[in-house]
C-alpha cells in the first residue's frame, strides 16, 4: 500500500486533519472517507495540515472541489495549511489559492474561523 | 578641491545622477505599471507640469487606452481614444502642436500639450502626453532632451517587462501543460492497477473537480445497451432513461446553449459535454459544471478532457473484457468438466461379446458432443448396441445425449420389445425438447447365443452388414421416423438379420460419410467408406474402424467438423 495516512485532531470545535504522504489516484478515497466522515457528525470547520504531504495529484486536489462547497454551504470551510512548496506548486498551477483558503500556519488557519 | 562648478554645470550634473538613478529604477523593474506611473510622476516633477498622461497604443484596434491620467480635466484611466498615425508621427520622438496640429485633434487634446513618443527601435507604444507648464513657459530644449531620454529608457524598460511578463506567462502556461501531461501520465498508470469499475470512475472524477476546478460533474456508460450514471458530483438529480437517451445523442463536443432541449443539463447548470467514443461507438458522456475560476472551456480544456475521458473508458472497457475472459475460462473448465461426464456415458471398457470381436470410438469435434453410442449386456445375456446422433452441437445436443442415455439404460433391462420401447423414447423426446430438435436413433439386440441381430432404425444412417465374401453390403434401414420429430402414430418395425462367420457390420454417424474435403467441395460419401472397409476386411475391428478414421482424416486433411462415431462389429 502507498505511503499515505490522515491522523485527525480536535482545536476546540476545529477538526484539523494532518495528512501525511502522498495523495494521488489511490489514496484520494481515504481523504474523501475523513472529509465524509466530518460532514457526517457536522464538523464543518476544517482544516487540513499539510506539512507533512510531500505529493499531491490532481486527484487529490479534486476531493477537497467536491466538498469544499457543501462544507461551506453549510456554514463552515476547509482550510489547508503548512504546505510544502511542491505541494503548493500544484494547487497554484490549478488556480486554487485565488479561491480557497491556503495558509502558512494551522493556528492562523484556526484563529480565522 | 578642484575648481568649483558652474550653475549650468551643476545643473547638467543632477540631471544626468537623475537620469542614471531613475533609469536604474526603471530597467530593474519587471512591472510596466510602476514604471509607466514613475515616467509620469518624474517628468511632471521635474518640469512641474501640472497634467499630463500616458497613453498606450493597442495594435490591431486602431486605438489608444489612458493608462494613466494625472491632473484635472483630463481624460481619465482607461478611456479609449480612436486614433491611428502614419509612420512618420509614431516613428518621431516629439511631437508639439504648433507643428502636428493634426495629431492632437485626433487625439483630442490641446496643442499646448508636448507629446513624446514611448518607442523601441522598431515598435511604437504609446505616448507621454505632458500639458503646459504651471508658469505657461515653453519646454526648453534642455528639458525636452532629457524627457526624451527618460522616455526612451522607459520604452525600453516597458518592452523588457512586457517582454519578461510574456515569458512568465508562457512558463506557467508550459507549467500547466507540464502538469496536465503528468496527470494523464500517472492516471494512465494509476488505472492499469485498477480492476474495479466504481473505483476508476472515481478516481477519473475527482481527477476532473481537481484539474479544471469544478465541483459539478457526471459520467454515464453504455455498456451493452445499458446506459447509466457512473460517478456523479454536485448533481441535484440524476437523469432519467429520457434524459439520458438525449445526453447520448448529443455533438461529441457540446458547449452547452440551453437549445439542446435537455433540462438536465440546464437544471444542473452543466457547461460542457464530451461523447467518448470505443471503436466509432460513443459509449460514453462526459458533463462538466462551469470552473471555479470563472474560465470557460477552451480547446485545451477540451483535449483534456477527451484524453482523460478515453483513458477512463478504456480502463473500464478493459476490465470489462477481462470478466468476459473470466466467464469465458469458467465456462471452459465446466466444459471441461461435462466432456469427463459425457464420456462417463460411453461404455469403457467394452462389454466384451461372445464370438464377435467389437471395437468402437467417439471423436468429438468440440468438448461435448451430441453423438452417443453404447453397447450393453442384458438381464438374458444377449447384446445390446445402439449409435444416435443428436441435431446440433456443443452443450445443448450433449444435454439431449445424454437424456437418451439414461432412458436406453432404463428401458434396456426391462421386458419391452425394441419397436415399443423406439415409440417411448420417441414420445417423450418429443414432448421435452423442442421441435427443432430431433436424434437420429437405431438399435439392435444380439441374441444370447450370437446368432441373430433384431433391430430398429428411427432414421439413423443405415448400418452395413458386409457378408462374408460380399463386398456389398445390406444396409439395415427398418425401423420408423428420427425420434423426438413427431409423436408415435405409426408404431416402429423391427427387422432381424442372422448371423455368419466373417460377417461384419459397421455402424457409423454422419460425421463420417459428410466429412468434408479441405476445399469444402465434397463429402467423404458411403462409397468410400465401403472401400475402405472392403480393403481391409481381414483386419480385425479395431484396425478395420482405424483405418477408416485415417482415411477420413487424410481426406478432410484432418478438419473436423462433426462429430466422428463408429462401432465395428466382426462375427468369428
Amino acid at each position: 500500500m502507498k505511503n499515505f495516512s490522515i491522523a485527525r485532531r480536535q482545536i476546540d470545535n476545529i477538526s484539523v486533519l494532518d495528512v501525511t504522504g502522498e495523495l494521488d489516484a489511490h489514496t484520494a478515497s481515504q481523504l474523501e472517507n475523513s472529509l465524509k466522515a466530518l460532514i457526517d457528525e457536522e464538523s464543518y470547520r476544517i482544516v487540513v495540515n499539510c506539512s507533512r504531504l510531500e505529493y499531491i495529484a490532481s486527484a487529490g486536489l479534486g476531493v477537497f472541489m467536491a466538498y469544499i462547497e457543501d462544507v461551506r454551504s453549510l456554514g463552515g470551510d476547509i482550510k489547508l495549511t503548512n504546505m510544502n512548496d511542491r505541494v503548493y506548486n500544484v494547487f497554484d498551477l490549478l488556480g486554487f489559492p485565488t479561491l480557497y483558503d491556503i495558509l502558512d500556519d494551522e493556528t492562523e488557519a484556526v484563529k480565522g474561523f | 578641491m578642484g575648481t568649483p562648478l558652474s550653475t549650468e554645470e551643476r545643473h547638467s550634473r543632477f540631471e544626468l545622477r537623475t537620469l542614471l538613478e531613475t533609469s536604474r529604477l526603471l530597467i530593474e523593474s519587471h512591472d510596466p505599471d510602476f514604471v509607466l506611473n514613475n515616467l509620469l510622476l518624474i517628468t511632471m516633477g521635474k518640469l512641474l507640469v501640472p497634467k499630463g498622461m500616458i497613453i498606450i497604443h493597442k495594435p490591431g484596434d486602431e486605438e489608444y487606452f489612458v493608462s494613466k491620467s494625472k491632473g484635472r480635466g483630463w481624460l481619465q484611466e482607461d478611456d479609449i481614444i480612436e486614433a491611428e498615425f502614419e509612420a512618420h508621427i509614431t516613428e518621431q520622438g516629439v511631437i508639439r502642436g504648433d507643428e502636428y496640429a493634426e495629431v492632437f485633434d485626433a487625439l483630442g487634446i490641446e496643442r499646448e500639450c508636448t507629446l513624446f513618443n514611448l518607442m523601441t527601435s522598431n515598435h511604437h507604444l504609446g505616448f507621454l502626453c505632458l500639458g503646459p507648464k504651471g508658469n505657461k513657459e515653453e519646454l526648453t530644449s534642455g528639458e525636452i532632451e532629457f524627457i526624451e531620454s527618460l522616455t526612451i529608457i522607459s520604452s525600453v524598460a516597458i518592452a523588457n517587462s512586457r517582454m519578461f511578463q510574456e515569458l512568465r506567462y508562457i512558463n506557467r502556461r508550459l507549467d500547466r501543460k507540464v502538469h496536465d501531461l503528468n496527470t494523464l501520465l500517472e492516471l494512465s498508470k494509476d488505472f492499469n492497477l485498477m480492476v474495479d469499475r466504481d473505483e476508476i470512475a472515481r478516481v477519473f472524477k475527482f481527477a476532473m473537480l481537481g484539474q479544471m476546478l469544478i465541483r459539478t460533474f457526471f459520467f454515464a456508460l453504455d455498456i451493452e445497451g445499458t446506459k447509466t450514471i457512473v460517478s456523479i458530483s454536485g448533481i441535484k438529480e440524476e437523469p432519467d432513461r429520457d434524459q439520458l437517451d438525449k445526453l447520448f445523442e448529443l455533438d461529441d463536443v457540446t458547449h452547452v446553449s440551453g437549445e439542446e432541449g435537455c433540462h438536465f443539463l440546464t437544471d444542473n447548470d452543466i457547461d460542457l459535454v464530451i461523447g467518448l467514443r470505443f471503436q466509432n461507438e460513443k459509449i460514453g458522456v462526459v458533463g462538466v459544471g462551469p470552473r471555479a475560476t470563472k474560465e470557460g472551456y477552451g480547446t485545451e480544456e477540451v483535449n483534456f478532457l477527451q484524453s482523460l475521458g478515453n483513458l477512463a473508458l478504456l480502463t473500464i472497457q478493459k476490465t470489462l473484457l477481462l470478466e468476459e475472459r473470466l466467464e469465458k475460462q469458467r465456462m471452459e473448465e465446466e466444459l471441461g468438466l461435462a466432456k469427463t461426464i459425457q464420456e462417463g456415458l460411453l461404455p469403457n471398457p467394452l462389454p466384451p461379446i461372445t464370438g464377435f470381436d467389437v471395437a468402437a470410438t467417439n471423436v468429438s469435434s468440440r468438448q461435448v458432443g451430441g453423438d452417443y453410442f453404447d453397447i450393453l449386456e442384458l438381464p438374458d445375456k444377449g447384446h445390446l448396441l445402439a449409435i444416435a446422433d443428436v441435431t446440433g452441437k456443443g452443450v445443448p445436443a450433449s444435454l439431449l445425449m445424454a437424456n437418451l442415455q439414461s432412458m436406453l439404460h432404463a428401458l434396456a433391462p426391462l421386458d419391452v420389445s425394441l419397436e415399443e420401447a423406439t415409440a417411448r423414447i420417441n414420445d417423450i423426446i418429443h414432448d421435452n425438447t423442442p421441435p427443432d430438435k430431433f436424434i437420429t436413433f437405431f438399435w439392435g439386440k444380439i441374441d444370447p447365443h450370437g446368432y441373430t441381430f433384431k433391430y430398429v432404425n428411427a432414421g439413423h444412417n443405415p448400418p452395413m452388414l458386409f457378408r462374408a465374401g460380399k463386398e456389398e453390403p445390406e444396409l439395415l434401414d427398418e425401423g420408423g421416423v428420427i425420434l423426438g420429430a413427431m409423436p408415435t402414430l405409426m408404431p416402429y418395425t423391427s427387422s432381424e438379420v442372422d448371423f455368419k462367420s466373417g460377417d461384419l457390420l459397421v455402424f457409423f454417424t454422419d460425421g463420417v460419410t459428410e466429412a468434408m474435403n479441405p476445399e469444402q467441395t465434397e463429402e467423404y460419401e458411403e462409397h468410400r467408406l465401403i472401400d475402405c472397409i472392403n480393403k481391409n476386411r481381414d483386419l480385425t475391428s479395431e484396425e478395420i474402424m482405424n483405418a477408416v478414421i485415417d482415411d477420413i482424416n487424410q481426406f478432410s486433411n484432418n478438419i473436423q467438423y462433426d462429430d466422428i462415431t463408429m462401432i465395428v462389429v466382426k462375427a468369428s
